[in-house]
């Protein structure tokens, strides 16, 4: 059992059709592992893992370091847990949206994954990380880099080509995803709690903070 | 309403396959429970926090010395030195630089680390998403007592608790308004209490207005039914609530009945319910004077105004508070002091197959005489598995007559699952009974069972402790009861639309207003089966203690962390006024057939008012954020001063 010595619990989930490799792709981020079975998941799983996160202060130096327990749901990609599944999305704090880069048509559902997370989500534009997985497989590949780039572009989101099997780009990809949460988090705390009535107030505050990127917290 | 609940349908899921999901589910609590620990936990820091720091009274403020640490400051404060969110005036030590490089005061800042560290940010975020009525129906969502939007409820936690995943069963889980997302940009900018006050301020108008309002809506509501093809089941649970408001009555007609008999009228209670709730039926007692149906409710709030020792001896005579209302006290101190002495010796042991926790009470050695004079001692014990204090949660041994070395070799068993028990404190509590007189405490343990063992039933012998907070000067904050959010504002009184003059203040108006809006309780004790209460917040304007000032909410049930998100508005009060006045709000347990339950309160006034109630008179004894809300809602007039405010566990009063 874990214990409580932790900062922050963030709560990731991951999404996509069926066999693109999410539950394998979590193993292989949580234990460093690969299984090349092939074990469909039943409704919903979730593995763990604790990390160290620490923040870039403005002058470039590594400011406090943070424990983070990460809860990494699971969910599965098959049809009929359908309603099962997108009701986790509303707990999670941020998303990996997985395709296979093997599969023409799971790339092609990523955009139907989208609109179910924005449906679902806890806001209308959570952060998420577009996955291209299965990049080890480059002779059977259907789907270009180029190709996905520009979907994710179109979304605003950060794409990136990783491998199960390899454990290429992994890390790279579940660390983005952190760094986003974590930013979008500081953002809702730290903007002063000026309220619409309290306008007299708010503008006398000289240090406002950077123009709100997406949320409205 | 009907567009944001969706039924998650599990009914189509193997039974194995059911099996894994539910492991998964069990997995996932575990991990919640730690974290509710560890959010629990942060919490109570801030609490202490805060308590220490911030003004007393307003006079402080012009003698220029710091919101926080009370050290005097320098001539030169510049307006640099007021925290842009509490508005108070800090000295430099109580400042906090943010990681944005802006700064704010060293309490506000510890709010921002916790609002990041216990997931705050994430779920009142989601709140905002999955609860927001579309407020323009007013009959509609006046009538509508929104589902207890239970901020940090997950699905995973829905799906275990819905009995373990029946296969025919079809769960609501709380989906997003999908229709308004065209207008949802619009939605997002308004704040947060501007939304919650525009539904609350319908749902108070409703409130206020006499019951045969209700009835008119009550038909609307019941033909606005019929256009839709799936009506949703709580507009229906709210025409039930109305039925039993007159079951209710018809009950306490029966008030005088002997004691003996209240434990069957419980049976008695359900069936009535149940066929009365039958919709065919016409609407009786819809007629009846609302303000009846809590007198009892008033006379508690009485009775927790007066002085200790009085209200003891008047709830002697009054059956059904007195349970509970026996525990509010013994949490105040109102209990014969004792010089506790002694110990006790049991032991525990937690059955796996059977998930119950055995607590074996051995034997008590060397207590103290409750009368050492007439060596008086009928020793029980009594037990809590806190931070649970209800009914369920309280066991207790037979008494042995005149010993003070009472062997009672007596099992008491609580029904509950490892994880839970994890999250409890074991209170024994040894207590002298007093057939005529008052029972007195002789001491007790406490002990945490996440670091105990509770696997080996060995013998323990643990030596008898007061009262946890310093027995001699109960404090009304000595016993965590959870907090209370809400925002006040002073309302100026409106001249002609187009003149705003900015030196408002100045003027002594008369015909201002003064908002609460009662947001939410976080924490609250449990007084339900299930670990839950169903609860209403209370609020008086005093020394008037007329019907005119009393004002309260809905009733949210099955949550210790409710929304209340309603606005009560005094009237005709000018900022002068204010300062001599006191508002009191408090936290009850609905409990249906009996006096409701009280679950903590506060006191809002700018510290030192003087009020007469009668031909009593008492200052006011605000405290801390209590005091610190209260101003900032008189010194910015138009707009919210918002607050988390602990919850005392006694209302007692200070004479003069
Ligand atoms: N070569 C290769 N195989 C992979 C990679 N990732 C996953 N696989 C294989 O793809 C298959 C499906 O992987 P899973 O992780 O079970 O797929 P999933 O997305 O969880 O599928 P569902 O649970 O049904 O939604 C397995 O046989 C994996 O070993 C990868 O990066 N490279
Ligand atoms: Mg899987
Ligand atoms: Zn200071
Ligand atoms: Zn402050």
């Amino acid at each position: 059992m874990t214990d409580g010595d932790y900062d922050y619990l963030i709560k990731l989930l991951a999404l996509g059709d069926s066999g693109v490799g999410k539950t394998t792709f979590l193993y292989r981020y949580t234990d460093n592992k690969f299984n090349p079975k092939f074990i469909t998941t039943v409704g919903i799983d979730f593995r763990e893992k604790r990390v160290v996160y620490s923040t870039n202060s403005p002058n470039g130096t590594t400011g406090k370091a943070f424990k983070v327990h990460l809860q990494l749901w699971d969910t599965a990609g098959q049809e009929r847990f359908r309603s099962l599944t997108t009701a986790f999305f509303r707990d999670a704090m941020g998303f990996l949206l997985m395709f296979d880069l093997t599969s023409q048509q799971s790339f092609l559902n990523v955009r139907n994954w989208m609109s179910q997370l924005q449906a679902n989500a806890y806001c209308e534009n959570p952060d998420i990380v577009l996955v291209g997985n299965k990049a080890d497989l480059a002779d059977q590949r259907e789907v270009q880099e180029k190709q996905a780039k520009e979907l994710a572009d179109k979304y605003g989101i950060p794409y990136f080509e990783t491998s199960a099997a390899t454990g290429a780009q992994v890390d790279k990809a579940v660390v983005t995803l952190l760094d986003l949460v974590m930013k979008r988090m500081e953002q809702c705390v730290e903007k002063p709690t000026a309220d619409a009535q309290n306008t007299d107030a708010a503008s006398k505050l000289t240090a406002a903070p950077a123009a709100e990127k997406k949320c409205a917290c | 309403m009907v567009q944001s609940m969706e039924t998650i349908n599990v009914s189509f899921l193997t039974d194995s396959e059911r099996d894994l999901i539910l492991n998964v589910l069990r997995r996932d609590e575990e991990l919640r429970h730690l974290e509710e620990k560890r959010v629990k936990r942060l919490k109570f820091e801030l609490l202490e926090i805060r308590r220490k720091g911030a003004k007393r009274s307003s006079g402080n403020y012009s003698t220029r010395s710091c919101g926080r640490c009370q050290q005097p400051m320098g001539r030169l404060g510049s307006r640099t030195n007021q925290c842009p969110v509490c508005k108070h005036e800090v000295c430099q030590n109580c400042h906090a630089v943010r990681p944005n490089r802006a700064w704010v005061c060293s309490v506000c800042a510890k709010e921002a680390d916790l609002k990041k560290s216990t997931g705050d940010w994430f779920y009142d975020q989601r709140v905002n998403r999955f609860s927001t009525a579309p407020g323009r129906d007013i009959v509609r969502t006046s009538l509508r007592k929104r589902p207890p939007t239970k901020k940090r409820e997950t699905t995973g936690q829905v799906l275990l608790n819905s009995t373990e995943l029946n296969s025919s069963q079809s769960l609501p889980v709380p989906r997003p308004r999908l229709k308004d997302l065209a207008s949802s940009s619009e939605n997002l900018q308004r704040s947060d209490t501007d939304s919650a006050e525009r539904t609350s301020l319908s749902s108070s108008r409703a409130d206020t207005d006499s019951l045969r309002n209700l009835t008119d809506c009550l038909s609307v509501s019941q033909s606005s039914l019929v256009h839709h093809i799936n009506p949703c089941s709580e507009d229906f649970s709210d025409v039930d609530g109305i039925f039993k408001k007159s079951v209710r009555r018809v009950h306490k007609l029966s008030d005088f009945k002997p004691t003996s008999v209240t434990d069957l009228r419980k049976d008695a209670e359900e069936e009535t319910t149940g066929s009365m709730g039958d919709r065919s039926k016409s609407v009786p007692g819809l007629n009846v004077d609302e303000d009846e149906e809590d007198e009892d409710i008033d006379n508690l709030v009485i009775m927790h105004r007066q002085s200790v020792g009085n209200s003891a001896a008047s709830l002697r005579s009054s059956r059904s508070t007195l349970g509970s209302m026996m525990s509010v006290y013994s949490e105040a101190g109102d209990y014969d002091i004792v010089d506790v002495s002694g110990e006790i010796v049991f032991s525990l042991h937690y059955d796996e197959t059977a998930q119950s926790l055995a607590v074996m009470v051995k034997e008590c050695r060397g207590l103290a005489y409750a009368d050492a004079a007439k060596k008086k001692c009928n020793p029980y014990v009594k037990s809590y598995l806190l931070p649970d204090k209800s009914r369920q949660s309280k066991k207790k041994t037979a008494t042995k007559s005149k010993t003070i070395n009472p062997t009672y070799n007596e099992t008491l068993k609580y029904s509950i699952s490892r994880s839970q028990l994890m999250t409890r404190t074991l209170q024994l509590s040894v207590w002298h009974y007093d057939r005529f007189g008052r029972n007195a405490f002789l001491g007790e343990v406490q002990l945490p069972l996440d670091c105990h063992d509770i696997d080996s039933a060995h013998e323990e012998c643990v030596i008898l402790r007061g009262k946890a907070a310093g027995s001699l000067a109960p404090s009304a904050f000595a016993q965590y009861k959870g907090e209370l959010v809400i925002s006040l504002k002073y309302v100026s009184e409106k001249k002609a639309p187009s003149e705003k003059q900015k030196a408002k203040k100045a003027k002594a108006e008369s015909g201002g207003e003064l908002h609460v809006l009662i947001k939410e309780a976080k924490n609250l004790s449990a007084m339900k089966a299930g670990g839950t209460s169903d609860s209403f917040v209370k609020g008086y304007l005093l020394p008037s203690k007329g019907k005119s000032t009393k004002k309260k909410t809905q009733v949210v049930k099955k949550t210790l962390n409710p929304h209340y998100d309603h606005t009560f508005i005094y009237k005709d009060l000018s900022l002068d006024q204010l300062r001599g006045v006191c508002l009191e709000l408090t936290v009850w347990d609905r409990e249906a057939m009996s006096s409701n339950d009280f679950l903590g309160g506060v006191r809002l006034s700018s510290g030192a008012a003087h009020l007469k109630e009668g031909k009593q008179e008492w200052v006011a004894d605000s405290t801390g954020e209590e005091v610190s809300v209260w101003e900032k809602m008189m010194q910015f007039p138009d707009s919210w001063a918002e607050g988390t405010l602990p919850l005392r566990s006694s209302m007692g009063k200070k004479g003069k």
